[in-house]
């Protein structure tokens, strides 16, 4: 294993993170925290019993979630289409990495950003009151795991995109809508049977259910269900990454 | 001569499929001794940088069979990467990354401890005149010290094979000249060098062999003395058989 060549992606890519800071880690926490004051603080405050917790400590674990799928999300298609369309992706492929160490260096720069953001917004919302967490193990491999599954969506994306506009069709039309539709702000138990059970064909309702379980003990998802779910797109995308790396497909010439 | 740096087995490199179908390496095979200075020439869209690709793993070689020093470059290309250095005709940087960045980071790609691996830098740097250029970054670098940063990038981990595609672009005559050294006393300490240039008196001044490559094909193969058989300069060879 090339840990020297890894350990430098990741320094390369923090201080990529920092020299931004302001777009990369600090708006992420003004748009958590407008959320917290609106949806926690006002809408929040008048709402007395939200399926037996404040409504802030349920709302706050999917607010979490969104920043960190954005940060992931962001970190690794913006490092790597900008690789591609600079041609430094060639500094990669002519040094000594195997493909996993490739996908390696790009998953663990973007899940060490999105735990960068998570851990901020956790101050945040410290500071409003809506930070419970009953499981903290569970609540990192969590926020790791969909870290990770959305670190890879992002090199995939990457690899495919012609132009910036494509690098945002994925997150315009995808992520943001099923991130919105999978519970973050309500329960499933207020929607009819039907959008209920459309809900549960939505993979990011396990996601947040995960992180919520782990915060504060509630669940609405099949608990199992969601573990193996995300396992297996962590497993699944992770083959396919490696297996565009080895082709080379938009990388090599 | 002590053994092969290089040895390029049938290697064909296509694009495309079908009617669309461009081959742009067919069928080479050419061999560069350990120690040698090698000479690689060739038209523009001949297939130079498309071979050199193959070898560094920029691009995958549809057939053939590439070995740097008897290693595989396919099969095992972790260890065949290790041994070589590419100077690119075009330059794949990071713009907006420092001079020092950009050695430094390649230094890490390649392994190379934190200590060892400043204490390099700081070799290049001033092996290439760059101190006070150091923390600027590329985009504002002059195109000369753009290839000074390039070749210092190439030889961070001290490449056994050190492959240069047409280094002296746009790098003013007393540079080349000074680079010209610089190559001949690494080429002197036991360092493979594979040289593609449009500048040809820089190929007839640094290279004991030479081989030419024409609509991906290899045309010539020789050493210097060869090619220059009867008092003809390496263009005027050059010329002669590219025109045939």
């Amino acid at each position: 294993m090339n840990w020297i060549g890894l350990y430098t992606i990741l320094r390369r890519e923090v201080e990529r993170t920092l020299h931004v800071a302001v777009q990369t880690l600090a708006a992420p926490v003004v748009s958590a925290a407008l959320y917290l004051f609106i949806f926690g603080g006002v809408l929040g405050s008048k709402i007395d019993d939200f399926v037996g917790v404040s409504y802030i400590s349920f709302v706050f674990p999917g607010i979490l979630m969104l920043s960190v799928i954005n940060a992931s999300f962001a970190s690794s298609s913006s490092s790597l289409y900008f690789m591609r369309f600079s041609r430094a992706i060639e500094e990669l492929l002519v040094a000594p990495f195997s493909y996993f160490e490739m996908l390696l260096g790009f998953v663990a720069s973007a899940v060490l950003r999105a735990l960068a953001v998570g851990g901020l917004i956790l101050v945040v919302g410290w500071f409003f009151g809506a930070v419970t967490l009953m499981h903290p193990i569970w609540f990192v491999f969590y926020v790791s795991a969909i870290a990770s599954i959305f670190a890879m969506l992002g090199i995939i994306v990457a690899l495919w995109a012609e132009s910036f506009e494509q690098l945002q069709v994925l997150n315009t039309f995808v992520i943001t809508p099923l991130t919105y539709l999978g519970g973050i702000f309500y329960s499933i138990t207020f929607l009819p049977e039907t959008a209920a059970a459309v809900t549960k064909l939505n993979p990011f309702f396990y996601f947040v259910d995960g992180i919520r379980s782990s915060m504060i003990g509630y669940s609405e998802a099949n608990s199992q269900f969601g573990l193996v779910l995300i396992i297996l797109l962590t497993v699944g995308l992770a083959t396919l990454v490696i297996t565009m790396f080895r082709r080379g497909w938009k990388v090599r010439v | 001569m002590k053994g092969t740096m290089l040895e390029i087995k049938n290697l064909t490199k296509s694009y495309g499929y079908g009617d669309e179908q461009k081959i742009a390496v067919d069928d080479i095979s050419l061999s560069v001794a350990k120690g040698s200075f090698f000479g690689l020439l060739g038209p523009n869209g001949a297939g130079k940088s498309t071979t050199i690709h193959c070898i560094t793993g920029i691009a995958q070689p549809t057939s053939g069979q590439i070995l740097v020093d008897g290693v595989d470059v396919v099969k095992n290309y972790k260890q065949a990467r290790s041994k070589v250095g590419l100077s690119p005709q075009e330059f794949n940087v990071n713009i907006f990354n420092t001079a020092e960045q950009i050695i430094d980071y390649m230094g890490g790609y390649y392994g190379i401890k934190k200590e060892a691996r400043e204490k390099r830098v700081d070799e290049l740097i001033a092996r290439f005149h760059l101190e006070e250029h150091r923390h600027k970054v590329f985009q504002k670098l002059s195109g000369g010290l753009k290839r000074r940063v390039i070749l210092g990038r190439a030889l961070v981990h001290t490449p056994d094979l050190l492959i240069l595609d047409e280094p002296t672009a746009g790098v003013d005559v007393e540079q080349r000249h000074d680079l010209w050294g610089y190559l001949r006393e690494l080429n002197k300490r036991g360092k493979t060098i594979i040289l593609t240039s449009h500048y040809l008196e820089e190929i007839q001044e640094l290279c004991s062999d030479i081989a030419i490559i024409d609509n991906g094909k290899i045309v010539a193969n020789g050493t210097k003395q060869e090619f220059m058989k009867g008092g003809k300069s390496v263009e005027e060879r050059y010329l002669e058989i590219t025109r045939n």
